[in-house]
């Protein structure tokens, strides 16, 4: 799952006939003043400014402006741009049309398993949620694409018609073919608004998730897809991630502010496993880590670096099942090797480290890992005798 | 009885290095239950034609690595099963064309960050085809007894461990790869084991569903109950829930569910499998798989950590009604154990192995290599020179600082005596021919031996044999030498005498004699044999040759080394030669018309062949 900014989605609409208003993502509002000489619908039409950030609740905090003049727009540009929101930083903003409308329309799609499904509403914009009810649904089976007019039927069952159901129904197929060749996950427009003088059509706001898995196909998608935590990636997290596109196997860390539970477990599924014991049990995690697929040990030593570092912890909790492949004495030499090395800098003071682990090389991982006991870690071994998650009951009884 | 895999399963593997891996970890486990290799071929095409060795305990098999999937089945007809091992961007394609095969029933892939699209495609297509495609990110299944298919089990000494050496009563059915490991187990230390093990992949949209394989192990006799390992994120434990609950069931369904802890987690955070993610208004929630599970009859402990109680109580309740009936263990030591390699036996002591060859003067296997006990960066610290490493490779000995200086002016005085001799013009034609550097210097070498260079060792070795038989009857030594062997190496030169002598030859003689305090019996002897062949011939001399092989010996080098010395040096010189003819781009030459005597027959008929 990776959602894309607007400015991305906004091209990807261009490219299969989707009507977006005149947009420019800018990152320097000076550059807004030229593009504003250049361009005459910047000095001619109301403009919205938005910061272009993955940024949650962007129109309570001030960072969506509308209704502004081109003198207005570079006021609020300046304003938007390096403003601090909790981590993060505004950079860029997206400046677009506000085209003046007369109704506003709901248009979706998402994938489930056995194809996708449009969604179409004439009740769109911000009380959609109200409005459900009014949302008809269009299932589309795999590998086939509607007619234009089973598209159209379905549009005037939502409620649209004559004209207005025809372009409707043109939009729809055409979000239908971006969602197909694009490798979307899910595409939701609101509003779609029409201008009926004119008959002009714009999708106002879009949210798009695409598959990134699929990028190697798509040579022209220039973007990152932004933060699926609901807020920027920390310097650490994005660390990580450099480390994780670079490596066989993978890491993956997400910090959780305010825990005292550090968790350096290892698995796609047993680590959910030991965040769950952690939190049924009334602890608090301090984030979620994971290395899986046999990752190089000088990985899996940077990531534990990354974790004795986590303010406040109390316990270290390097769990995991009984491995398939992932050669336990070699990631556990890498753990060894960053609990060494945060140790001489200071870090690990009264923290409890708990480990359990079997897989290949079993003995001999968790025997260096015992071994630290005599170079004065506070650390506690186990083997897969001991159940998987009793390690979290152990270190929060303790 | 069994899912998916058993003893009739014969497999291809499509894929690269993962592939062979996943390969000799099958053949572990058909070592374990005593069955034919599993995997009957790879398909891989940057690979066609090589063979892959597997070991089946001590026995070793080489499997075919094919071009394509239909090469491999036109010879290995009986292969009924894919592994896909493919990277994402292939896996598709490989997949499909798998499952379009008539005999191939099962297709299970591994390949992680296959687009969901493609995944949503042979979903569908293996549903068309009443066929069975499992993942992708499927760690792969396992049939206790009589099948693995991919890593699934992990190493030898844990088959063993979770007794998959034979069929047990409980299924198992998991997202994750390393869960399905940990549930068999735990099937095996709270239960009597595994029939058949399955991980349908943490992707958004698996081929396959817990409902699949709930409806094949409702149909198996064998197993008496299920465990199932799902995680937030889609419907499919909802599913099974629905299932399990819609009629009577057979099996007793034991589930566990990850992904609790998002309810305290900020929304939309997201982490696990690419699969684990909460739908709006907590649709696929963790909390409602659960209570849709409970619902249904299934029995789901609170936490991860409470489903070891979980099946051991269905375990002794399956037995009080008399379902699973105890059978007497297996005693382990019957099991078969796996064949250590020469190595590990090695290091235990328990075998001696005859070295195929010995060596005493060199050392590889420390941090650097060790010359005769010494390392090699401390003789650098410590000031010593190539001359002294010469001493040690040649001679096992660190020559004094007198002795490496010879040596070193002895290389020195024969890296290089101009283009026209034997041994750079070799050099020199190859490198104009555009032969590369060290086959080119190697042409040069080539003219190294009785007449050009290789005198040295002879020479040493008859004049150390003059000294020790003839060492006052120079005459006496002449006379050997003319009836057992000829004329004296190291004695004679084509253009230098006497009157016109050799320089190198006069510098070193006197170096050693007049400035080092080096004994020389052996040159002292090779002059005073010149002083009589001299008098018989001018250009009778004590050549280069003779001179540093009498020196080398005087050095206490072994006799066989020594024109080893002369190839050194002249090394130097041929490389010199190649680099210079190729900073000169110099072009291919040949010899002219008028430099050959053509001594031969007239132009001739060839006559009829008899």
């Amino acid at each position: 799952m990776a959602k894309i900014l607007e400015g991305p989605a906004m091209k990807l609409f261009n490219k299969w006939g989707i009507p977006v208003p005149n947009y420019v993502v800018i990152m320097d509002p000076d550059r807004l003043a030229q593009l504003g000489e250049a361009n005459k619908w910047l000095r001619e039409s109301k403009l919205v400014v938005k910061a272009h950030e993955a940024i949650g609740g962007r129109f309570k905090l001030g960072l969506v402006k509308l209704g502004l003049n081109l003198d207005g727009a570079l006021e609020a540009a300046k304003e938007m741009i390096g403003r601090e929101i909790g981590t993060s930083v505004v950079r860029q903003v997206i400046v677009a049309e506000m085209l003046d409308h007369d109704e506003e329309y709901y248009l979706s799609i998402a994938g489930n398993r056995d194809g996708s499904e449009l969604l179409l509403s004439n009740k769109g914009g911000v009380d959609i949620e109200e409005h459900w009810d009014t949302v008809k649904r269009l299932f589309i089976p795999l590998d086939e694409t509607p007619s234009i007019e089973r598209i159209t039927e379905s549009a005037i069952d939502a409620g649209f018609t004559g004209e207005i159901a025809e372009r409707v129904a043109k939009i729809a197929s055409r979000l239908i073919l971006c969602f197909d060749n694009e490798d979307a996950q899910s595409i939701e427009i609101n509003p779609l608004v029409i201008r009926k003088s004119d008959m002009r059509f714009a999708a106002l706001d879009a949210v798009m998730n695409v598959d990134w898995d699929a990028r190697f196909r798509h040579a022209d998608w220039d973007f990152k897809p932004v933060s699926e935590i609901g807020r920027p990636f920390t310097e650490a997290e994005q660390q990580i991630m450099d480390i994780d596109a670079r490596i066989k196997g993978s890491v993956k860390l997400v910090e959780v502010p305010g825990g005292d539970i550090a968790l350096l477990t290892a698995g796609g599924g047993a680590s959910v496993f030991y965040s769950d014991a952690v939190v049924a049990r009334g602890g608090s995690i301090a984030n979620y880590a994971e290395y899986s697929g046999d990752p190089p040990d000088w990985a899996v030593e940077a990531l534990t670096e990354i974790i004795c570092k986590l303010p406040h912890i109390k316990h270290i909790i390097v769990g995991g099942a009984i491995a398939n492949f992932t050669d336990v004495k070699a990631t556990f030499s890498g753990i060894i090797n960053g609990f060494r090395a945060s140790k001489s800098k200071g870090y690990l003071e009264n923290v409890k480290i708990w480990v359990r682990r079997g897989g290949p090389n079993e003995n001999q991982g968790l025997a260096a890992m015992k071994k630290l006991q005599e170079e004065g870690f506070d650390i506690h071994v186990y083997d897969r005798s001991m159940p998987m998650t009793d390690i979290v009951d152990l270190a929060l009884n303790s | 009885m069994s899912i998916l895999a058993n003893k009739d399963t014969r497999a291809v593997i499509i894929g690269g290095v993962a592939g062979l891996n996943a390969a000799k970890r099958m053949a572990q486990f058909d070592f374990l239950v005593n069955r034919p290799l599993t995997v009957q071929a790879f398909v891989y095409p940057p690979e066609e034609g090589q063979q892959k060795e597997i070991y089946r305990g001590g026995e070793l098999n080489n499997v075919t690595v094919y071009g394509s999937l239909d090469s491999a089945l036109a010879e290995n007809p009986q292969i009924n099963t894919a592994l896909i091992y493919i990277g994402a961007s292939r896996a598709y394609h490989s997949a499909k064309e798998a499952l379009d095969v008539k005999g191939i029933k099962l297709v299970t892939m591994i390949t992680e960050g296959v687009p969901e699209k493609d995944a949503k495609a042979l979903r569908k297509y293996a549903l068309e085809q009443g066929k069975i495609f499992n993942g992708p990110s499927s760690i792969g299944i396992m049939t206790a007894g009589e099948c693995r298919l991919g890593v699934i089990g992990g190493e030898f000494k844990n088959l063993k461990l979770c007794n998959l050496y034979r069929p047990g009563s409980f299924g198992v059915i998991t997202k994750s790869g390393g869960l399905s490991n940990e549930a068999m187990w735990l099937c095996a230390q709270n239960g009597d084991g595994i029939t058949s093990a399955v991980a349908i992949g943490g992707d958004a949209y698996p081929g396959t569903d817990f409902v699949t394989y709930l409806q094949m192990f409702e149909n198996d006799p064998e197993t008496k109950a299920v465990v199932i390992i799902g995680e937030v994120g889609g419907t499919l434990e909802e599913e099974a829930a629905e299932w399990y609950g819609r009629e009577k069931r057979r099996i007793k369904l034991i589930a566990s569910i990850g992904g609790t802890c998002q309810d305290v987690l900020p929304q939309g955070m997201k982490f696990g499998h690419a699969g684990a993610k909460e739908g709006k208004k907590g649709l696929g929630s963790a909390r409602s798989k659960i209570n849709a599970l409970r619902e249904a009859g299934a029995l789901v402990p609170d936490t991860f950590g409470g489903l070891s109680k979980a099946i051991k109580q269905v375990y002794l309740e399956l037995q009080a009604s008399g379902v699973i009936k105890p059978e007497p263990e297996l005693d382990e030591k019957l099991l078969p154990v796996l064949p250590p390699s020469v190595q590990e036996v090695m290091k235990q002591g328990e075998v001696i192995v005859e070295p195929l060859i010995r060596t005493t003067i060199s050392d590889d296997r420390g941090e650097e290599p060790r010359y005769v006990g010494y390392a090699a960066s401390e003789l650098c610290e410590k000031g010593y020179g190539i001359e002294d490493v010469v001493g040690l490779l040649w001679n096992k000995k660190l020559p004094s600082k007198e002795e490496s200086e010879i040596i070193k002016r002895i290389i020195m005085i024969s890296a290089d005596h101009g283009p026209a001799v034997s041994g750079a013009f070799g050099s020199i034609i190859a490198a104009c021919a555009g032969i590369d550097l060290p086959q080119a210097v190697s042409a040069g070498m080539t003219m190294i031996g009785p007449r050009f260079g290789g005198a040295v060792t002879n020479a040493g070795k008859y004049f150390k044999y003059g000294v020790k038989e003839y060492p006052n009857d120079i005459p006496g030594f002449l006379n050997w030498m003319k009836e057992n062997v000829g004329p004296v190496p190291g004695i004679g030169h084509r253009v230098k005498s006497v009157k016109n002598p050799d320089k190198r030859v006069k510098y070193l003689v006197d170096y050693v004699t007049n400035q080092t305090t080096l004994h020389t019996p052996c040159l002292n002897y090779a002059l005073e044999v010149e002083k009589v062949t001299t008098a018989k011939k001018d250009n009778l001399i004590l050549n280069v040759d003779g001179t540093i092989g009498c020196i080398l010996v005087d050095l206490d080098f072994p006799e066989y080394s020594l024109n080893g010395f002369f190839v050194l040096a002249r090394t130097i010189g041929m490389i010199g030669h190649w680099i210079d003819q190729n900073n000169q781009n110099a072009r291919l030459i040949r010899l002219y018309d008028y430099l050959i005597n053509y001594a031969v027959k007239e132009e001739r008929e060839v006559p009829e062949k008899k």
